[in-house]
This record gives structure tokens, C-alpha cells and sequence, in this order.
């Protein structure tokens, strides 16, 4: 009975969207590194351990007001004991292990064992409770209970809390996790060579009236200054025998020094690349809005050129290091990541909806790019994908891909020969207009109807007046486009004008025409 | 001057297109390839198709065209070859229209310099494109609607002639938006060479006779336009 009413609880709140929802939430706030908010949560838990610091600091040597000690007593530890039993809920789903347990059980044809389930739960949790991290929260509480004077100095473990927070602090955390075992190697022979030659100088020195090592204590210290080559002078052997086991110590000394140097240059060397990726990652998440170009073909590298012009940000995404490496070197924002593979966007937490203004799939093969726009299909339905069609016969294969626009430059040139056979000054005079080498450009402004007498009064104005051509407006309404427009038929909502200027001059008619005030 | 024959080499997806549009256009086409693959591939086109090799025997251009009305394509794929093909032909007919293909803006230079009339650069044209549709895709619409679909609304370019009412005035006095329901976009200046200027730099120019006016408008205006330039008493 017990057991049926915990099974029909977990799955309550297994499927209370306000519970799941605020368990989420809380998750992204504490864990999701991705979490828009999560960067301020971070940053006040940081000033708080900052100011717990400067209290704890403060107060050694000067009376502080009483409410400073109550602030830091309760005040912040209250956020910190919050913070610990948050972690402690979203670590694990307790309704989804009783779940769990309960499918398993009725699969198997027998009772729910309510002990198995709370066994598995009080692990996961345990989980937690036992992790470094976890234990460091911990111990940043105890001041709380600062009846007991001694646990004043936990309050320097609230410092450690930085590395939660504080990701370069984790980052170095991971790089030296990596060579655990040279660490713990050199840690043992540091341990032996200090025990050894410790007690070599307390048999040599210990029993010399003028020697100042008198105790096993005044021994260790001595051979831990000098292992580690700091050597204050306080404590000098004054023996033969003290002098030798100085000399071998000294020497060991620098095998330690630089033993740990080697396992720090050489953690950090291999993580290098790996350290180099994650801040492009980082880079790439901080972006709100790109295009995504799929393959860094020569197309594509001409593509993002004319691209750069509109300063949004370009990400590449090319599955060959050398492509990768060439687009680095020109100073683009590239990834050696495979853009037909789901796993990418999910490693690179690309949020195509808000994030990407279009993907542009610009592969050397209709294969690869038929690929790429499946995959992205696959996560969105709304972006426009822009597409290179290599191959005619393939068109149909990339409107069924749910390409949006395609463009082949075979059908490209064949149009465009007609013009430069008939017309071969018009064409050069277009592909100038279009590839926007001279200063003389061919634009878009976008016109509403509150600016539609002014749009026509600026035409007139002798800083516009034929130097400033309106090819006509198109209507996005009615989808025609009105060449050499007449005033009279005004400005309508959905207008877009096509002209023709120097880019100068079509930014001061952009600016003047949303400026208040007379023409 | 009018160009009745094309001569087009090459004969590769850029070569096939390039056919599809001038077939309607000129009354001698010539297709001339390297490879026997290709020629089969043009014959089973039903192109009239010759071989050629990159040597200077040139014979059967000057047997087959008017080379003084004749317009070549140099649309092999490999643009060193592209390159060599054009410097002969230029070696050999010193006024032959030729247009060339380039991958880039790099073998464009060359393919200038090699003699090249005009230079279709394939990566630079397609780049554009592609980033016009993400930028400036009404634009983009309406370019390609008046350049090559049958549209009303298209582009002209038209030579000042002896007679023509404009030669001699200044750009600053013709109104062709308000007069002629057109727009100028740009004008060649025999004077100052081949290049062009854009309209809205240049409205003290003096126009003379050999100038190219480059328009944009619907058919009839510009007819109306060409009629009167060349001396008709048609418009205004």
C-alpha cells in the first residue's frame, strides 16, 4: 500500500510540468554552462565569497559592527546552504528512479521493492555528497555555525567555491586530473625523499649543541625548505654528516622542481588544441546571431568574403583540419566538425532559431551538401538553407532536401552569357553594381508609410538630386515592382526601394530619412 | 557591331549552357573541342562540333564565319589552357569578339591580359549571387527578372550616333526619368577608353558621338529612345 502510494507520487511529479519545469530551471541556473542566466548566478555567488573573504579578513584585526558578522554569518551562509540542497535535488530525479524501478519490477512479474528503489536513490545522492565539489560546499557552510570559533577559518574553503564558478579555475583542475598518476608519482618520491632525509639530519644534527634541528618537528621542516629550494637560513646544518645529507637533498631538490614543472608544461602542451577548440566553442555560443556556411570550398571562401561586408558574425564548418587550418589563417571563425552530423550541432549547442540567420551549404560535392541540409532539417524547420548545385540532374534531390534557394553556377553562366553577348557593357556595369568593387553600389532600403513624403522630398534635396538613382519599388504586398516610381503613388507598408549610389550617400539618405525635422 | 556566328570552345556543362541560350540568337553556331569524348558527347547534342588543338592553324574559323561578325566563347575547363586558347585566337584575329570563362579573379587578370574582350569570372559571379539572395534578395528578384526573364522591364545600352539630338549636349540637361521614363545607369566614354562610369558621378559629362548610354526601362520607352537617337523624329 506504502509502495503504491510512492510509485503513484513519483509519477506525479514525473509528469507536474510546474515541478519538472522549476527542476529544470534550477538545473540550468546551478549546472548548464550554456545557460544564458547561469553567468550571473555565477557571478554573485563569486562576490559573495569575495565579501565572506573580506569580512573573515576584516575582522582578525578590527572590531566589525555586529550586523557585518551576522550578514556573513547567516545572511550568506543561508545562500550557501540553498545553493548545497538545490545541487543536492537536481543531481539526481528521485520520481524517475522509483519509476524505474517500478517498470523493472512489474516487467519481471514482481512487487515493487520500495528498499531497492531507496537504496538506488540514497547512492545517487551519496554521488553527490561525496564528490570533491560537494564536500567543498560543505565545509563554506560550516561558519555557520560560528558558536565554534575554530570553524571561522572553513570560511576559507569558501574561496575554493571559486572553482564552481569560475571556469579557466576548472578548466586547470581537468588539465592536471590528466596526469594523475605522473602527480601522485612525484608526490610519493617528494614524500620519501622528505622522510628520508629528515630523519638523516635529525641522526646528524640532532645531538650537536650548536645545531639548532633539536626535534624530528625542526628535521621535516628543514628538509621541506630545502627540497623545495627555498632555503631560508633559519635551520643549517652544522655537521659533516648534516652538510652531506644537505648537499643530496639540494640535488633532489631540483629532480622535484623539475619533475613538476615537466608534468604542468607537458598536461597543459597536449591539452593545448583541446583548450584552443573549447574557447572556440565558447566564442561560437557568445555569437546571437551568424551565418553558418557548411564546407570552406574556394565558392565558399569567396562567398564569406563578400559576406564580411555585412558584419554579422561567419561560422565554418568543415570536416578537413587542412581547410580548417587555411580558414584560421585568414583570420575566419572555423570548426574541424563534420556538418552532416548530428553530434555537432549538439556538442556546439547551436541554437538555430535564434542563433543563425541562414545556413549556406557550400561543399564541393552535391552529396555532402544534400547531407548537411538533411541534417539541419532534421533541427529546423524555419532557417533558410542556401545551397551551390554542382550538378543539374540535382535539383530536384535539393528541393526534396528542403534547400530553400539553390544556385548553380552553370545555369549562372550560361544566363549571363546571353547579356555579355548582346550587351557587354551593361553586364560589366551590373556585375561592378553587384560586386560592389567601385563605390557606386546597387542597395535596399526599406520604406514604411511614415516616411513616404519625406523618401520623395530627400530625392529632390541638392545633396540627392542625380546623384541618387531609385530604380523603383518593389512591393512585398503585391510583389510588383514599380520601376520609376511616381510620387503620387505614395509609400506603402511592405515597400522596399532599389537604388542606385555611392555607399556613402545611400547611408546619409538611410540616416536623414528616419532623422526628425525638416527636409 | 552586330556578331551573327558563335563560336564556342569547349564542351563541358559552362559550354552547354552557354548553347542553350545563344541557340536562338545566332544563325551559326561552331562548337570546337579538344577530346574525342567531347566531341561524340556535341555531336550526339546535335551540335555542329569540330576538333581543335592549341597550335596557331586557325584555318577552319576563317573558312567556316565571318570572323568580322563572329563571336567566341573560350569556356574550356582548365584555365591555363583557357589562357592559351585566348592569347592565340587574339594572336591570329586581331578584332575577334572574344569572351573567356575564369575560375577567379586571379585567372581573370590573366585572361585580360591575354586579349580577352570580356571575362566571365565563375566563382566571383556565383559568390555574388549567393551573397546578394542572403543580403539583398528583392534586389537579387528584381535584377534577375530584368535581366533574364522575359520581362517588360529590361536593360539597354545604346551608341550615340552623328545625328543623334544628345550628341553634344551635356548629361545634366536630358532627363531621362522625367522625359523618357528611364533610368541611366552608366556611360562609356570613347574618349577616355572603354571603361565606364556610373551616372550618379558623372553629370557633367559632354556627350559625343561613340558614347554607349547603359538605360534600364520597359521595351517601348527604350525603342521609342533608340528611334530618336538614331535621328527619328519619333518621341518626346
Amino acid at each position: 500500500m506504502f509502495g503504491r502510494w510512492i510509485v503513484d507520487t513519483a509519477f506525479f511529479l514525473h509528469t507536474y510540468h510546474p515541478y519538472q519545469r522549476s527542476k529544470i530551471f534550477f538545473y540550468n541556473l546551478l549546472e548548464n554552462q550554456h545557460y544564458r542566466y547561469k553567468k550571473y548566478f555565477d557571478f554573485f555567488m563569486i562576490g559573495l565569497i569575495f565579501l565572506s573573504v573580506y569580512i573573515l579578513v576584516s575582522s582578525v584585526k578590527h572590531e566589525l559592527p555586529q550586523g557585518w558578522l551576522v550578514f556573513n554569518n547567516y545572511v550568506i551562509s543561508l545562500f550557501f546552504v540553498i545553493e548545497y540542497t538545490l545541487r543536492f535535488w537536481v543531481y539526481s530525479s528521485n520520481s524517475k528512479t522509483i519509476i524505474e524501478q517500478y517498470e523493472r519490477d512489474l516487467f519481471l512479474h514482481r512487487p515493487f521493492s520500495f528498499f531497492e528503489a531507496m537504496k538506488s536513490i540514497f547512492k545517487q545522492k551519496m554521488e553527490y555528497v561525496l564528490s570533491p565539489t560537494a564536500i567543498i560546499d560543505l565545509l563554506a557552510i560550516m561558519p555557520f555555525f560560528h558558536e565554534f570559533r575554530l570553524l571561522r577559518i572553513f570560511i576559507l574553503f569558501r574561496v575554493l567555491k571559486l572553482f564552481r564558478y569560475a571556469k579557466s579555475l576548472r578548466r586547470l583542475i581537468s588539465i592536471l586530473a590528466s596526469k594523475k598518476f605522473e602527480i601522485f608519482t612525484l608526490i610519493v618520491f617528494t614524500m620519501i625523499m622528505i622522510m628520508v632525509s629528515s630523519v638523516l639530519i635529525y641522526m646528524m644534527e640532532a645531538n650537536n649543541p650548536d645545531s639548532r634541528i633539536n626535534t624530528l618537528f625542526d628535521a621535516v621542516y628543514w628538509a621541506v625548505v630545502t627540497i623545495f629550494t627555498v632555503g631560508y637560513g633559519d635551520f643549517v646544518p652544522v655537521t659533516h654528516g648534516g652538510r652531506i645529507v644537505a648537499m643530496m637533498i639540494i640535488v633532489s631538490g631540483i629532480a622535484v622542481i623539475s619533475f613538476a614543472t615537466s608534468i604542468v608544461v607537458s598536461a597543459f602542451t597536449e591539452k593545448l588544441d583541446e583548450i584552443k577548440e573549447e574557447k572556440l566553442i565558447d566564442s561560437v555560443n557568445a555569437l546571437k546571431r551568424m551565418y553558418l556556411v557548411c564546407g570552406f570550398s574556394p565558392l565558399a571562401h569567396e562567398v564569406i568574403r563578400k559576406l564580411h561586408k555585412r558584419h554579422l558574425p561567419i561560422l565554418i564548418l568543415e570536416k578537413d583540419p587542412q581547410k580548417v587550418a587555411l580558414a584560421r589563417r585568414e583570420g575566419l571563425l572555423a570548426l574541424a566538425y563534420d556538418s552532416a552530423s548530428l553530434h555537432t550541432y549538439n556538442l556546439l549547442k547551436i541554437n538555430f532559431e535564434h542563433q543563425v540567420e541562414a545556413v549556406i551549404l557550400l561543399h564541393e560535392s552535391d552529396v555532402a551538401n544534400i547531407y548537411a541540409g538533411l541534417t539541419i532539417r532534421e533541427l529546423t524547420k524555419i532557417i533558410p538553407l542556401y545551397s551551390v548545385l554542382h550538378y543539374l540532374g540535382n535539383r530536384k534531390k535539393f528541393s526534396l532536401a528542403g534547400i530553400d534557394h539553390i544556385v548553380n553556377t552553370h545555369e549562372l553562366v550560361g544566363s549571363m552569357s546571353r547579356i555579355i553577348a548582346h550587351q557587354p557593357v551593361a553586364f560589366e556595369v551590373i556585375h561592378a553594381l553587384r560586386s560592389e568593387q567601385t563605390s557606386t553600389i546597387i542597395d535596399e532600403i526599406i520604406l514604411d508609410s511614415t516616411v513616404g513624403d519625406r523618401f520623395y522630398k530627400l530625392l529632390n534635396d541638392p545633396l540627392f538630386y542625380q546623384r541618387f538613382s531609385v530604380l523603383g519599388i518593389f512591393s512585398t504586398s503585391t510583389q510588383l515592382f514599380h520601376f520609376n516610381p511616381n510620387p503620387e503613388r505614395g509609400i506603402q507598408p511592405g515597400d522596399v526601394a532599389i537604388v542606385i549610389a555611392n555607399r556613402n550617400l545611400i547611408d546619409e539618405f538611410r540616416a536623414k530619412l528616419h532623422r526628425r525635422g525638416k527636409v | 557591331m552586330k556578331h551573327h556566328c558563335a563560336a564556342i570552345f569547349g564542351y563541358n556543362e559552362y559550354s552547354k549552357q552557354i548553347l542553350k541560350q545563344l541557340k536562338g540568337s545566332y544563325r551559326n553556331i561552331g562548337v570546337f573541342v579538344i577530346s574525342d569524348a567531347e566531341f561524340l558527347e556535341a555531336q550526339e547534342d546535335g551540335y555542329s562540333v569540330e576538333k581543335f588543338d592549341l597550335s596557331d592553324n586557325w584555318e577552319e574559323i576563317e573558312v567556316r564565319f565571318d570572323v568580322d561578325s563572329l563571336i567566341v566563347f573560350c569556356a574550356l575547363t582548365d584555365d591555363a589552357e583557357n589562357v592559351f586558347l585566348t592569347i592565340s585566337l587574339r594572336a591570329t584575329f586581331e578584332k575577334l569578339f572574344i569572351i573567356a570563362l575564369a575560375q577567379d579573379n586571379e585567372s581573370m587578370m590573366k585572361m585580360k591580359s591575354a586579349g580577352a574582350d570580356k571575362v566571365m569570372p565563375i566563382l566571383q559571379i556565383a559568390a555574388n549571387v549567393i551573397a546578394d539572395i542572403l543580403g539583398k534578395p528583392i534586389m537579387t528578384q528584381v535584377l534577375h527578372d530584368v535581366l533574364y526573364e522575359d520581362s517588360d522591364l529590361t536593360i539597354m545600352e545604346m551608341e550615340i550616333g552623328a545625328n543623334s539630338p544628345i550628341n553634344g549636349q551635356y548629361l545634366h540637361d536630358i532627363h531621362f526619368k522625367r522625359d523618357f521614363d528611364l533610368i541611366l545607369l552608366a556611360i562609356v566614354d570613347q574618349e577616355q577608353g572603354t571603361t565606364f562610369s556610373f551616372a550618379s558621378k558623372g553629370q557633367n559629362h559632354h556627350i559625343d558621338e561613340g558614347d554607349i548610354l547603359v538605360l534600364m526601362g520597359y521595351k517601348d520607352k527604350l525603342q521609342r529612345l533608340k528611334k530618336w537617337n538614331a535621328g527619328v523624329d519619333a518621341c518626346k
